[in-house]
């Protein structure tokens, strides 16, 4: 069976707060295939709702969240 | 059902300027409409734990019950993110209800919104 979540690419946003969580993950998404996983982290609490809200307008499905000890973690497919 | 987004950019030091958005989300709520209020800037003074009771305006109830009020009807409440940095606030001192997010989010409430009113 094929991982669906396994990331072509990670994207670390640790220590960098708004707007530049959601500039690098624009940017990065950019460098996978339609289809692919990139896997983004980051530690500004308000990128839980920044990059849902950015994935929802854009269009990119999250496959998968992660909160652990204030790092989220972020599985976005590309769709577009 | 309609939306409307409220931002609050008004601290304390303006307390005539911190009812309107509570009760005008709290109406709209009761109407059958989605309401939000964005905090910014001096506004996330506003939902610093224990603040809003300490604002009172002539024979106006203190700015906590109202407050709670739009909370309990639903109201959602955004708290920003860098301007809790900008004020030096630790992101624990915040009323639980709120959600802290950042320029992403209050751009999508604005474009998810029929109405967006500042104060």
């Amino acid at each position: 069976m094929i991982d669906e979540e396994v990331p072509a690419r990670e994207l670390d946003c640790v220590g960098l707060f708004c707007p530049e969580p959601i500039a690098r993950t624009k940017e990065e998404i950019e460098k996978v295939a339609v289809g692919e996983v990139l896997k983004v982290e980051a530690d500004d609490p308000a990128a839980e709702e920044d990059i849902t809200r950015w994935a929802k307008r854009t269009g990119h499905e999250i496959v998968r969240f992660e909160k652990e000890e204030g790092i989220l973690t972020f599985y976005i497919r590309r769709t577009t | 059902m309609a939306k409307i987004l409220y931002v609050q950019t008004s601290g304390p030091d303006t307390p005539e300027r911190l009812y309107a958005p509570f009760i005008l989300g709290a109406t709209a709520v009761n109407m059958g409409d989605e309401a939000a209020i964005f905090f910014m800037i001096k506004g996330v003074m506003v939902v610093k734990q224990g603040e809003a009771e300490k604002v009172g305006v002539g024979a106006f109830p203190p700015l906590a019950e109202v407050m709670r009020q739009a909370l309990d009807a639903g109201v959602k409440v955004y708290i920003c993110e860098q301007s809790t940095q900008l004020l030096g606030i630790p992101r624990g001192e915040f009323i639980p209800e709120g959600v802290i997010a950042g320029g992403a989010t209050l751009n999508d409430l604005a474009l998810e919104a029929e109405a967006v009113l500042t104060f």
